[in-house]
């Protein structure tokens, strides 16, 4: 599709601002723990709103790697402005921010209160399980797209690896990683010519 | 407690560390306990750590909550508000002149092949980050198999998440894990 198709599009199935605050108020509520905030936000906007594509969000969630900050903010940023423009960037953070800030803060001091209860505390370690398998389910299905690419899984097994067994910091694998898998990409496209 | 220039010196502080967070805001988690609790004693380590656990455990958004703790110790709601702020603000400015560039190009031939690289490897890095939650939260068998099964869950179906959540909140607060 040419961008201009793209664009006209998106004007016609212009999405409201207050769907933007719901979708991205339910991410932040549902996000427990880190890494929750890319499960939820690929279920609503992409499953369920049809928002954007998979391989459209796989893009925004790597672009956000790339910058500083809470990289699930930055896609709440991204998404938002997508689909309206800075309008849409505030209505997406607001939805983001406002009421789970209020909660947030409301329910961790009740949580310092009651923090020696041995029931609470299992019940986030379950949820914690739980979350984790979420997040891993989420970059496989990201990476499926890839998948008939020697190289993409090649490069996506060496990040992991690197991250886990040689506990290199993140940083140092983007900027080590990224470009020599770029470099491959490209060769690959010129060959294929 | 702390001098009147106390809630300025951290907010004017977390603006910086957050504007160059690279990888999320937990690269600077360090540089953030260095600064409250060894140079300036606003708070304990026990304190600190107390933070960052309550905030990793409840829903939203997780290091500007953990910041709103650290500022609400220094300065009360106020000294919340400004650290909330201070730790999305600068972040937020720069996602978005970024995304502006990188959609400028969206056709470029250029921008495919940058993709084709890139993706792969954050998604590597996504999956890990699951792996090291995994690893912190997989204490045994019970535990780890909750973890695959919930993981096999969705790439099987397309159930709500919510409940493979609510699943492990259960079969936690019954003891079973």
């Amino acid at each position: 599709m040419t961008r201009a198709a793209a664009q006209e599009q998106n004007v016609e199935q212009s999405v409201p601002l207050a769907a933007l605050f719901t979708a991205f108020l339910l991410v932040s509520l549902c996000g427990v723990g880190g890494g929750g905030g890319i499960v939820w936000t690929r279920r609503i906007a992409v499953e369920k709103r049809h928002w954007i594509s998979d391989e459209e969000f796989a893009d925004i969630v790597s672009l956000c790697q790339f910058m500083p900050g809470p990289n699930i903010v930055g896609i709440a940023v991204c998404i938002g402005a997508k689909m309206r423009g800075a309008i849409g960037t505030i209505a997406a953070l607001c939805g983001f921010l406002v009421i789970p800030w209020a909660v947030g803060l409301s329910f961790g001091f009740l949580y310092l209160e009651y923090a020696h209860l041995t029931v609470l505390r299992n019940i986030l370690g379950g949820i914690a399980a739980a979350a984790a398998g979420l997040l891993i389910a989420t970059g496989i299905r990201l990476l499926i797209p890839h998948r008939r690419r020697a190289a993409a899984l090649l490069f996506a097994a060496l990040a992991f690896g690197l991250v886990i067994y040689a506990r290199l910091p993140l940083l140092a694998v983007l900027f080590g990683l990224v470009p020599l898998s770029i470099a491959v990409a490209g060769i690959e496209n010129t060959r294929a010519r | 407690m702390s001098s009147p220039s106390a809630p300025i010196a951290l907010t004017v502080h977390l603006a910086l560390v957050s504007s160059i967070s690279f990888g999320g805001f937990p690269t600077v988690l360090p540089d953030v306990r260095d600064f409250v609790v060894v140079t300036h004693g606003w708070m304990t380590d026990q304190e600190f750590a107390n933070f960052f656990a309550i905030a990793q455990s409840i829903p939203g958004p997780n290091m500007i909550l953990m910041m709103s703790f650290v500022g609400w110790k220094v300065w009360g709601f106020p000294g919340a508000l400004a650290s909330a702020f201070a730790t999305f603000g600068p972040p937020c400015a720069i996602y978005f002149a970024g995304y502006r560039l990188w959609d400028r190009f969206r056709d470029a031939p250029w921008q495919r092949i940058v993709r084709l690289g890139l993706v792969p490897v954050t998604m590597g890095i996504v999956i890990a980050s699951g792996a090291v939650m995994a690893r912190a939260a997989d204490t045994g068998w019970r535990t780890v198999a909750l973890t695959i099964a919930a993981a096999a869950m969705t790439l099987a179906t397309r159930f709500n998440p919510m409940w493979t959540l609510l699943a492990g909140a259960a079969l936690g607060g019954l003891g079973l894990l």
